[in-house]
C-alpha cells in the first residue's frame, strides 16, 4: 500500500522587502509597530546580512536571484557602460549572464510564482509566473505568461509608484505606497491558489521608497509624517502576516515554518551629505572635462586618469579598455594605492567619510569581472556617494533622506543560520531545500 | 545596405571549447543572414600553413597569416571567425591592430578540467612526452590582458557561452538586437532616467 501514498510536495516561500535594514526591523518589531514579524522572530532567527557591492537594488536583487556576484551575473549598477565604450546604457535582465533561481528549478521541473521582482524586466518565460518589479515600464513586457495580463490590467495593477511626484509630494507618496501593496496583495489573492507552484516570492519595494523620501519620519516622532510611515510598516506587516497564514494553511504549520523565508536587499541609513566622486577625482587631478555644459563620459579628456559612475564606481581610463584613453596597465597599482589613499584620508567637517576602497579584481569573480570598474568605494554612514557628473561641489545638499547600506541588509529564517551571510549564498540554499 | 564586417577570435587551451564554440556561432550568425567564414587553427595548418611546425616562430607565423585573412575579410563586410590556440599575446595584440574591428573571446578552462576531459588524448601524450611544444604543458599560453568576451568553458554551458557572446556583439553594434521589445526604445530609456534620478540613482 506504501506504493499509493503520494510524497508530500516541498514547497518554499520568500518575503523580499526592498531595503529595509536589519537595526530598522529590531526597531519596529519590539517597539509594536511590526507585531506579525516580532512573532516570527520569536519563532526564528533574525539576523544581519551583507549583500553584494554595489549596495543598489540592481545589482543586490540579481546576485540573489542568481546565487552569484556580479562578476558572474554581469550587473554592476542600474547604467553601465556599452563594451569597449564610455557610453552608458541601462542593462535589464536580458543582460544577466547566468540562470536564475527559478530558472533553475523549472529545469527540475518545480514552478515558481515570482511577483515584483526588481531587476527582471523584460520579464521572460520562466515554469510558472513572474512579474517583473522595478524598473517596469510596460505591464505588457512586465508579465509572464500573458494570459494574466487582462486580470492585471482589470485590478489597474501598477509596477511602481510615480518616483518624481513621489519626491516632491509627500502626500501623494504615502497614498501610492498604500496602493501598489494593495495591488500585490490583489495579485497574491489572484495567483496563490489559481497557479500551480512549489516556490512563492513577493517583493515589497514600497520599503525602498519610503526610506529614500522619508527616513527621518521613522525614528522622529515630530515628523509630520511620522505615523504615516509608522502606518505605512503596519500595513507592510499586515501583508506578511497574511502570506504567513495562506502559507501555513497550505504547507502546514510546521513545515510551513521552516520553509519559509524573509530577507532585503540592502539596508538604509540617514544622508548627511552626497558625496560626489566625479568632482572629488576632478578637485585632486584625475579628471578634466572638455565641455562644460550638458557633460558626458565620453567628453572627459583623454588625459582624464579616473571617472566614476553611481554610486561608487571608480573606472581608470585605461588604454586596454578605452579609446582616449590615458592610464597604462603598468600604472593600474600605482594609481589604485593613490586614489585609495587620498580617499580614506578624506575628511568632510572633520569626519571621515570613506571607510574602504575595494579593488574589484578582490571582491569579484567570473568571466565578467573584466566589464566592471577597477575600484568601488564604500563610504561611512551619511555619506552617499554619487558619480554624477555635473556637480561641482564634492559634498551637496540633497532633499533624498535614505541611503543604501552595505551590511545591514536581514534575513529572517526559522533554522539560525551560522556565520556569515551574503545574499549569494540563499539560493543555493533555497534550491537545496527544494531538492 | 552591405553590413560592417568584424572578427571574433576565439583563443585558449586545446581542448577548451573554441572550435565548439566558433562553429555554434558561425550557425547563429549565418541565420541571421550573415556572410560568415571559419577558420580553424587545425584546418588551417593543413593548408594555408601547411609546413609549418609548433616552433614559437612557425607559430606565430601561423597566427599572422590567419589575422591577415581575417582582416581580408572583414574589410569586405565578412564576419571572420578565427579559433586558435594562438598562446601569444603580442601577436595577438598585432592581429587586434591590424583588423581594428576585432573582438577576442577567451575560452577560459583551467588544465585540471582539460587534462581530464582530453578529447583527443593529447594532454596524456604531452605529459609523457610523445608530443613535443604542447601548449599549457610544455609550452606556454599567455593569458589575453583584456579580451572582449571571456567564457568560462568548464563552468558554463555552451548556450551560456553563445548567448553572452551574441550580447556582447549586439552592445558592440556589430550585430543587429535580436527579440521583439527586447532592448529599450528611446523614449522608455528616457523614462527609466526620470525614475532613477527620482531615487538618486543616477
Amino acid at each position: 500500500m506504501l506504493g499509493f501514498l503520494r510524497k508530500p510536495k516541498k514547497r518554499l516561500c520568500v518575503i523580499g522587502l526592498d531595503g529595509v535594514p536589519y537595526s530598522l526591523l529590531r526597531v519596529l518589531t519590539e517597539d509594536g509597530t511590526m507585531p506579525a514579524m516580532a512573532e516570527l522572530c520569536a519563532h526564528g532567527h533574525l539576523r544581519s546580512m551583507k549583500v553584494t557591492l554595489p549596495e543598489i537594488s540592481a545589482v543586490s536583487w540579481t546576485s540573489f536571484m542568481t546565487g552569484t556576484g556580479p562578476g558572474t551575473h554581469g550587473i554592476f549598477g542600474f547604467i553601465d557602460l556599452k563594451p569597449g565604450s564610455k557610453e552608458t546604457r541601462f542593462p535589464s535582465f536580458r543582460d544577466v549572464q547566468v540562470p536564475t533561481l527559478w530558472d533553475r528549478l523549472g529545469q527540475k521541473s518545480k514552478k515558481s510564482v515570482v511577483i515584483n521582482q526588481p531587476s527582471t524586466y523584460p520579464a521572460r518565460p520562466i515554469q510558472g509566473v513572474l512579474v517583473s518589479g522595478f524598473v517596469a515600464l510596460d505591464l505588457r513586457k512586465a508579465v509572464f505568461p500573458a494570459r494574466l495580463l487582462p486580470d492585471l490590467k482589470r485590478m489597474n495593477y501598477e509596477t511602481d509608484i510615480d518616483t518624481q511626484r513621489a519626491r516632491a509630494d509627500q502626500d501623494y507618496l504615502v497614498q501610492s505606497l498604500h496602493s501598489t501593496l494593495e495591488g500585490r496583495r490583489a495579485l497574491v489573492d489572484l495567483i496563490w491558489d489559481k497557479e500551480e507552484w512549489d516556490y512563492f516570492q513577493v517583493v515589497i519595494t514600497g520599503t525602498d521608497r519610503v526610506q529614500h523620501y522619508l527616513w527621518n519620519a521613522i525614528a522622529d516622532t515630530a515628523h509630520p509624517f511620522h505615523q504615516a510611515v509608522r502606518q505605512y510598516y503596519r500595513a507592510v506587516d499586515r501583508f506578511i502576516a497574511e502570506i504567513v497564514e495562506r502559507y501555513w494553511k497550505k504547507a502546514g504549520k510546521e513545515k510551513g515554518l521552516t520553509s519559509l523565508f524573509l530577507l532585503s536587499d540592502h539596508g538604509f541609513t540617514g544622508i548627511k551629505r552626497e558625496f560626489n566622486l566625479n568632482a572629488w577625482l576632478r578637485q585632486e587631478g584625475y579628471q578634466r572635462l572638455e565641455q562644460a555644459t550638458e557633460p558626458r563620459l565620453q567628453d572627459l579628456s583623454p588625459d582624464s586618469r579616473a571617472f566614476a559612475l553611481d554610486p561608487n564606481r571608480i573606472y581608470f581610463n585605461r588604454k586596454d579598455r578605452f579609446q582616449d584613453a590615458c592610464v597604462e596597465t603598468e600604472e593600474i597599482g600605482t594609481i589604485t594605492q593613490e586614489i585609495s589613499e587620498k580617499l580614506l584620508a578624506l575628511l568632510c567637517k572633520g569626519e571621515p567619510v570613506v571607510r574602504e576602497v575595494f579593488r574589484c579584481a578582490d571582491i569579484y569573480s567570473g568571466p565578467c569581472v573584466a566589464h566592471g570598474p577597477d575600484l568601488i568605494v564604500l563610504t561611512y554612514s551619511g555619506y552617499d556617494a554619487k558619480g554624477n557628473l555635473l556637480k561641482n561641489d564634492v559634498f551637496t545638499e540633497t532633499d533624498l533622506q535614505g541611503m543604501h547600506t552595505w551590511d545591514d541588509a536581514f534575513f529572517w529564517s526559522a533554522e539560525p543560520v551560522d556565520g556569515d551571510l551574503t545574499i549569494t549564498d540563499l539560493a543555493a540554499r533555497f534550491e537545496r531545500f527544494l531538492s | 545596405m552591405m553590413t560592417q564586417g568584424f572578427t571574433l577570435w576565439f583563443t585558449g587551451l586545446s581542448g577548451s571549447g573554441k572550435t565548439t564554440l566558433s562553429r555554434e556561432m558561425e550557425g547563429v550568425l549565418l541565420e541571421r543572414g550573415m556572410k560568415v567564414e571559419l577558420l580553424d587553427g587545425d584546418v588551417v595548418r593543413t593548408n594555408l600553413s601547411k609546413g609549418l611546425g609548433f616552433s614559437k616562430e612557425d607559430r606565430d607565423t601561423n597566427i599572422l597569416r590567419i589575422g591577415f585573412v581575417c582582416n581580408l575579410l572583414t574589410r569586405n563586410g565578412v564576419v571572420a571567425i578565427a579559433a586558435a590556440i594562438s598562446p601569444y599575446e603580442e601577436i595577438r595584440q598585432k592581429n587586434r591592430q591590424l583588423i581594428g574591428r576585432y573582438v577576442e573571446v577567451y575560452c577560459k578552462c583551467s588544465l585540471d578540467v582539460l587534462e581530464e576531459r582530453d578529447v583527443k588524448g593529447l594532454y596524456k601524450k604531452a605529459r609523457l612526452g610523445e608530443v613535443k611544444n604542447f601548449t599549457g604543458v610544455s609550452d606556454p599560453y599567455e593569458e589575453p590582458s583584456n579580451p572582449e568576451i571571456i567564457v568560462e568553458t568548464g563552468k558554463e554551458t555552451v548556450e551560456q557561452s553563445v548567448a553572452r557572446i551574441l550580447r556582447t556583439l549586439e552592445l558592440m553594434g556589430h550585430i543587429p538586437v535580436s527579440g521583439n521589445g527586447a532592448e529599450y526604445s528611446p523614449e522608455e530609456e528616457e523614462e527609466i532616467k526620470k525614475r532613477l534620478k527620482a531615487l538618486g540613482y543616477i
